[in-house]
């Protein structure tokens, strides 16, 4: 089934259309909610509300850009939405010190680059982590961020920052990186 | 710009690579969120069905624990007799006056009713050779014609009993009740007026009874001289009468011949002939009341309600399996048919449903309802135990014997090797059905109570839901695929069961067959699956009103 028709059947509300698009997409939005989401669970019911809105709101889907980007840009405000109805969310974003944090070895499963590399990323504290992923994986502008997390620009910067060091931090830790004077060894290791 | 101790492009870029890699699989509770809340008719549809079956589950209880309407509204005239039984009846007790009128008095209403034939100048029952006796249970629900016939005809009267009888129509002269020429111009029956208990008389009900108002037979003047004797015998009381042709033929109750001579011959009639002559006025009114004034029995017998359960063991037949599939296995080095590899057992399921039966004739029925069933049946699988919880790699919850017997951790997926050891496991189909079998019944053997019988139906059947996995097209594993399964397909059952009456219930108990007739996967699926049910069905039937 071509996108297109995948399309015009979910604007004609049709189950087989929506559950194919669903099949399509909803492995890496999951895994996009999963990023943001304190576990599993929160991840699935993110995604849920998220498809919801995005077959609720498929008339308003313009052609302009990639389908794909259109459903992502709608699961990350579900998540960011769910996220600051979270009082510990909202105080973590002033949170700008966060050399205490401490990593737990036991926490970051062996399993893949990949996957290691996500649940790096989910050791973080929650604004870290909301920052990082919106800025270096979804490619949000800090001003956009900052908008979307009602917080100064400037304070995205900072928790941006925090945020990588602590991730670099992590990930050299768990071995996945290599420090930089072996830069060419870990570009290898990686890729 | 660096921000730190890597190149921010190198970095960013590594992380957004990593991360866009990563897949997880939701549970299937996520869609079924997504979709309820999208198609809420469906919901409604399922909510209809539910009432559908609650309220065909709560007439079938009404019916089969609490009286039926039909068995009160039988009753009423029971009742009615009784009261009217012992009810005043000036026209009969006046002119009668030490004849026993037990047949009209009933101490219990739905006792028998006594009805004694006595002479005139002995009222203690039983002394006189002739006494007469017949018990009618007036409060029996259903009270045929020829039922009632068949009791009148018990009544041994004499060898001489007339054709034509007299219904009672009296009144008693001078106290102001009505005028016996008023029933006879009109050709209304007192009695049946009485008899009911309705202030007014349905004249033409009662002129299209048999028989009503034909005075003008040819045996009127045999009748009436009978009656003239009887008021002879009262005084100054008149008895007029309103002939009705006897439709009793049985024993005694002669369809030829008139009234004894003796009676017929005019005032001198002897007490015995004009006992008897009572006794057949009270015969004839007795059957004339329930040809003319009990309510007609509904046509039942006809309409049955049946309910049915089945515990049922499930199979499936899969096809279109290619058993030279070049590509079969992950490093392409499995021989044999894929067909083989798979792991399929049967398991219990049930079926629970409510028919309605109409006889078309004595032995042949048909019939229509609804049911409800649930399938099962069991696949073995193999994998890991991370696999089942769908987190990984595609939704993938379980690979085929073959896989497993690969060497561990050698096997890929992707780029993702299988972890090891693998598990076996049991991964259970489940089919949720709502059907409306459609089919007949037919009676091979036996009697009203016991009895052997056939029955077929076809069965268009709606998907209400599944948990099942399907085979991927590699024959490697299993994954979910719940948009590839037919939500309407057709069934065949076939059933034979022995029944057996108990009162007014039929119990039946047989086996049974189901077969899907077409596949249970859409024309999207190469394969085709069609499942196969036997059971053994435990039913009860009970007549409609």
């Amino acid at each position: 089934m071509t996108e297109e028709a995948i399309l015009q059947g979910c604007l004609k509300n049709e189950a087989a259309a929506q559950r194919e698009l669903y099949n399509r997409y909803s492995p890496k939005m999951l895994a996009v909610c999963y990023r943001f989401a304190h576990n599993r669970e929160d991840a699935e019911d993110m995604l849920q509300e998220g498809f919801i809105k995005v077959f609720s709101q498929m008339h308003t889907f313009q052609n302009k850009g990639a389908f794909e980007g259109w459903i992502r840009r709608i699961i990350v405000h579900t998540c960011i939405n769910n996220l600051k109805k979270n009082k510990r969310f909202n105080e973590s974003l002033d949170i700008v010190h966060a050399s205490g944090v401490q990593v737990r070895e036991e926490s970051v499963p062996s399993i893949v680059q990949a996957k290691q590399i996500v649940e790096c990323i989910r050791i973080l504290p929650i604004g870290y982590r909301t920052v990082l992923n919106l800025y270096a994986i979804e490619g949000y502008s800090h001003k956009e961020i900052a908008d979307m997390l009602d917080i100064e620009e400037s304070t995205s910067r900072s928790q941006y920052t925090r945020a990588k060091q602590m991730l670099e931090e992590i990930l050299i830790r768990k071995k996945i990186l290599t420090k930089p004077r072996e830069k060419a060894d870990w570009l290898v290791a990686v890729r | 710009m660096k921000e730190s101790n890597f190149y921010s492009d190198d970095f960013e870029q590594l992380i957004r690579d990593k991360t866009e890699q990563y897949k997880m699989y939701p549970s299937e509770r996520v869609w079924k969120g997504v979709h309820n809340s999208l198609h809420t008719r469906r919901r409604w549809f399922i909510g209809s069905m539910a009432l559908l079956v609650t309220g065909i589950l709560f007439f079938a209880g009404r019916e089969l624990i609490t009286p039926s309407a039909h068995s009160v509204l039988v009753r009423k005239p029971a009742s009615t007799a009784a009261s009217i039984a012992e009810a005043p009846k000036p026209w009969l007790a006046a002119h009668i006056p030490h004849t026993a009128l037990s047949a009209y008095h009933s101490a219990n209403p739905s006792s028998p009713v006594r009805h004694s034939n006595t002479a005139e100048n002995n009222s203690e029952e039983g002394q006189d050779p002739e006494y007469k006796e017949i018990s009618i249970t007036l409060s029996h629900p259903v009270i045929d014609p020829s039922d009632l016939s068949g009791w009148l005809s018990r009544v041994q009267l004499p060898d001489h009993a007339p054709e034509i009888a007299v219904i009672a129509a009296r009144t008693v002269g001078g106290d102001g009740s009505r005028p016996a020429e008023d029933g006879l111009r009109t050709g209304v029956r007192p009695g049946a007026e009485n008899v009911s208990g309705h202030e007014s008389t349905d004249a033409s009900r009662v002129d299209a009874s048999p028989g009503a108002g034909d005075l003008a037979d040819a045996d009127g003047l045999s009748a009436r001289q009978v009656l003239e004797s009887l008021s002879g015998r009262g005084g100054n009381t008149r008895m007029t009468g309103r002939l009705a042709r006897n439709r009793s033929t049985g024993n005694g109750v002669a369809a030829d011949g008139l009234l004894p001579d003796s009676v017929s011959r005019g005032n001198k009639a002897s007490a015995a002939a004009i006992a008897e002559a009572q006794d057949r006025q009270r015969i004839n009114w007795l059957h004339d009341y329930a040809l003319n004034s009990l309510p007609v029995p509904s046509k039942r017998g006809r309409t049955f309600f049946q309910l049915t359960l089945s515990p049922t063991v499930n199979y499936r037949s899969l096809n279109g399996i290619d058993p030279a599939y070049e590509k079969w296995g992950p490093s392409n080095n499995f021989s044999g048919n894929p067909a083989q590899m798979i792991n399929v057992s049967p398991a219990f399921g049930f079926e629970f449903g409510g028919s309605i039966l109409y006889r078309l004739t004595r032995n042949l029925s048909v019939k229509g309802g609804l049911q409800f069933n649930f399938a099962r049946y069991k696949i073995t699988a193999f994998a890991d135990s991370g696999s089942q919880q769908g987190t990984d790699y595609d939704s993938y919850f379980g690979m085929v014997q073959a896989m497993a017997n690969q060497a561990p951790g050698t096997q890929q997926r992707g780029n993702a090797p299988v972890p090891s050891p693998v598990n076996k496991l049991t991964l259970n189909n489940d089919y949720y059905q709502l059907s409306a079998p459609i089919g007949f019944e037919l009676r091979v053997l036996g009697n009203e109570r016991l009895q052997f019988n056939l029955g077929a139906t076809i069965q268009p059947s709606y998907l209400l839901g599944t948990s099942s996995y399907m085979l991927s097209q590699d024959y490697t594993k299993y994954s979910k695929e719940p948009a590839k399964y037919r939500k309407w397909n057709i069934s065949g059952g076939l059933e034979a069961f022995l029944s057996y009456r108990v009162g007014n219930i039929r119990w039946q108990v047989g086996p049974e067959f189901r077969y899907q007739f077409m596949s249970t996967y859409t024309s999207q699926s190469s394969f085709s699956e069609n499942l196969k049910t036997y059971g053994l069905k435990i039913g009860l039937t009970k007549a409609l009103p």
